[in-house]
């Protein structure tokens, strides 16, 4: 935090952490509210047909066995768009679990007596139903909903990995920056939002609950329910109008790394210094696919992608080795295909290259990649996720050098550089322009057989928003050949090492070039 | 007038009956009891009456229709019926259980609270004091109380009741069976009454019908079952509450 107190820490980040909250609350506000649409009525049709309970149950309960982040990404796959829908829709099949089954245990808990009661005094079925049953159902019900809401407090800080934001993109940040106030920032107000939402279902569920004292008067008690009916709304709709209050004109985002988050927030200054436009930066969207994605459906109106990924994992074309050729392949197939524009690329060439420890290297005689092939099997190479699954990557590289690696371990790229620096694994797949190869004294290997294409870094834009906003495109053209390798491993460094916040780190950059005041 | 002509009721289809071929009329304005001991068929005859259960065999009329072409949720309204184990809605303050089945019938808000509190005066309950408590909150005789106020709130020609006075204590249970002879003079219902307490039996029926195994025994005024037994049964039912009489009545000419 560099001599940045908490308390500063906390104030400056106080307009976003509002935001987050709203978003927060948006998502599982509407995620509760269509739970409780059609979970009731599940239950209700559960107890109606004894036919159709086990059917009900059993798929709701499946749906609460998919893990939060398959699910996310299932649905993400599911509707070709990334943002709040996705992720109200995940968190709303989530949350039908708990609303069902107690519903219908609600509903079962109603004693035969008063059930006999209510079929003899001559009440018809739907009458049973609003009069007697779900009365007295309510209060399991509405523990039901509390469940639900609590978890979907707690699932919806996964949201922000499909650019939903929320408080998750707080602990997101922190995850790839490895700063833990950043993921406080975000846990914590979760956890107290959870209480709060827990206290916003429970007085609801007071004003509707049947079981009123005596002794206080009627019209007092009246006043109670309302005020305590209210809470729910004055909860929920506060996160809204934040929500709603904050509707941007350019969205730029990013990966979820340090270096993409610098450059995009490089972006969203030129734009903001030369244009009176309100731009939201909704970053660290997850991998490739979901910044790709969220570009093409119109979710974000850039971000800065890498040639080499273009190629490979968008366009699914073999890499090349020229950067020119590679360059004038997605430009001329971006443009074509999703309409999206690549402007000038920055000057940066971050590559993959295998990484290893510089006494490693020493003893072992290791200057080239295929001077790991004797002893690979021995070897624990640790790697991103994406670097394992992609074509250009593990599996490309396996392929082409003709060997594999003892064990492989995924591990956030935030982390990897210090597992090596520490012996907890033996290579690592790096990025040549971040600071910590210095940093952490590793050594780069030559990639000898040429496997991994170029990865110059360069702007994606979409060319709606070029056309929309000409100002836009003009004050990115800024950013053209502005960075070297070396330059933006001393920003990375600053960020991942000395812990900089990337909003001020990009900004000290772009003041210092005299590009912004 | 409610007629059942060879009424069998078994649930296990036709292995063994819960009530067999029971024929029995009650007349307009008559208190008949259905005694007898638990598992005799007495509740299940009743619940055969408010259409809660239907018959597997014979038939049930009222006033000469069948009862199984009446519409059931009809029927139900137009009878009052008073619940084996009070019944009553314990979400529901004691004024809206009373309103219940005005609410049904669609009364007026200001009608139906000004026939609520003349019900709970007439079962001897202070509206004031009680018509907004929760059931929960009122002793078992008291509740008993608003479950006869409910039952004649609709103020309707036939009551039903399943041993309304079974669960509480016996002073509780004579004051209210006290009243209740006092309501059946003055409101004139047509009321059939299930117990299994031949003393409750005798005070409120003006007939008593005598059930056993399901069977009929006998049907006859308190005075022609204890006077003329019928079967075998019936002597013996009445005879011991008499020997035990008697008894007592040693005890204390001793002395």
């Amino acid at each position: 935090m560099n001599g940045e107190s908490w308390w500063e820490f906390v104030v400056d980040r106080l307009p976003e952490l509002w935001l987050r909250l709203g978003q927060h609350l948006t998502l599982t506000g509407a995620a509760i509210f269509l739970a409780v649409l059609i979970g009731i009525p599940c239950g209700i049709l559960a107890t109606r047909w004894p036919a159709l309970r086990s059917s009900i149950l059993a798929s709701v309960g499946i749906l609460q066995t998919i893990p939060s982040l398959a699910m996310l990404t299932l649905l993400l796959a599911l509707f070709h768009r990334i943002g709040a829908m996705p992720a109200i829709v995940a968190l709303t099949l989530y949350a039908l679990l708990p609303i069902v089954r107690n519903t219908i245990a609600g509903l079962d808990s109603v004693s035969k007596d008063v059930l006999q009661a209510a079929v003899g005094i001559g009440m018809t079925p739907s009458q049973q139903l609003s009069m007697v049953r779900l009365p007295l159902a309510l209060p399991i019900i509405i523990a039901g909903v509390r469940t639900a809401a609590v978890t979907c407090v707690g699932v919806a800080t996964l949201a922000a990995f499909i650019g939903a934001g929320g408080l998750g993109q707080f602990i997101n940040r922190g995850l790839a920056l490895a700063n833990t106030p950043l993921i406080l920032l975000g846990a914590i107000p979760a956890a107290l939002l959870a209480i709060v939402v827990d206290f916003a279902v429970s007085a609801a569920g007071w004003a509707l609950s049947p079981e009123r004292r005596v002794g206080r008067s009627e019209q007092k008690f009246q006043t109670l329910q309302a005020a305590a009916l209210l809470v729910p709304f004055l909860v929920f709709g506060a996160g809204g109008m934040a929500y709603v209050g904050s509707s941007p004109d350019i969205v730029v985002g990013s990966k979820i790394w340090s270096e993409s988050l610098i450059l995009g927030h490089m972006m969203a200054d030129l734009i903001e210094d030369a244009t009176d436009l309100k731009v939201d930066r909704r970053f660290c969207l997850g991998g490739t696919m979901i910044c790709h994605g969220a570009l093409v459906n119109g979710e974000i109106d850039m971000y800065v992608e890498y040639t080499g990924t273009g190629l490979t994992t968008v366009l699914h074309a073999t890499s090349a080795n020229d950067p020119q050729t590679v360059y004038d392949t997605v430009k001329t197939s971006y443009e074509e295909q999703f309409a999206v524009e690549w402007l000038p690329p920055l000057g940066i060439n971050n590559t993959y290259a295998l990484a290893v420890r510089k006494d490693a290297a020493e003893k072992n005689g290791w200057r080239r990649i295929s001077d790991l092939q004797e002893s690979a099997v021995d070897l624990t190479a640790g790697w991103t996720a994406e670097f394992a699954e992609r074509p250009d990557g593990y599996l490309g590289l396996s392929k082409m050098y003709e060997f594999e690696f003892g064990t492989v371990v995924d591990i956030q790229s935030g982390l990897m550089y210090a597992a090596v620096a520490a012996g907890e694994v033996d290579v690592i797949a790096a990025y040549s322009t971040d600071g910590r190869i210095a940093a952490y004294d590793l050594l780069l290997l030559e990639d000898d057989r040429r496997f991994f294409p170029p990865y110059f870094a360069a702007p994606v834009v979409k060319q709606a928003t070029l056309e929309k906003y000409p100002d836009v495109g003009r004050s990115l053209l800024k950013l053209a050949n502005i960075l070297d390798d070396r330059t933006m491993q001393q920003l990375n460094l600053e960020v991942d090492e000395h812990k900089r916040n990337p909003e001020e780190v990009a900004r000290e950059f772009l003041v210092k070039r005299g590009l912004v005041k | 007038m409610i007629s059942l002509v060879d009424v069998s009721k078994s649930f296990d289809g036709g292995a063994t009956f819960a009530v067999r071929e029971l024929s029995l009329e009650i007349e307009r304005g008559e208190t008949v009891v259905l005694l007898g001991s638990s598992g005799c068929g007495k509740s299940t005859t009743l619940k055969m009456m408010l259409r809660l259960l239907d018959p597997t065999d014979g038939e049930l009329r009222v006033e000469g229709k069948l009862l199984t072409e009446l519409n059931p949720i009809n029927w139900r309204r137009s009878v009052g019926y008073v619940f084996q184990g009070i019944g009553l809605f314990p979400h529901l303050s004691v004024r809206r259980n009373v309103a219940i089945g005005l609410k049904l019938a669609g009364w007026e808000q200001e009608a139906s609270r000004q026939r609520v509190d003349e019900m709970l005066q007439v079962v001897g309950l202070k509206p004031q004091e009680f018509g907004n408590r929760l059931p929960g909150e009122l002793s078992g005789g008291q509740q008993q109380r608003v479950g006869v106020a409910r039952a004649l709130a609709t103020d309707p020609d036939y009551l039903l009741m399943d041993e309304p006075f079974g669960a509480l204590d016996a002073l509780t249970r004579d004051e209210l069976q006290r009243q209740m002879l006092d309501l059946k003079q003055r409101l004139k219902k047509t009321v059939v009454f299930v117990t299994h307490d031949i003393f409750e039996a005798l005070s409120l029926g003006d007939r008593i019908a005598v059930l056993h195994e399901g069977r009929l025994e006998q049907v006859g005024t308190p005075q022609e079952v204890v006077g003329a037994p019928a079967t075998e049964f019936v002597r013996d039912l009445f005879g011991k509450p008499a020997k035990q009489l008697a008894a007592f009545r040693d005890v204390l000419n001793e002395r």
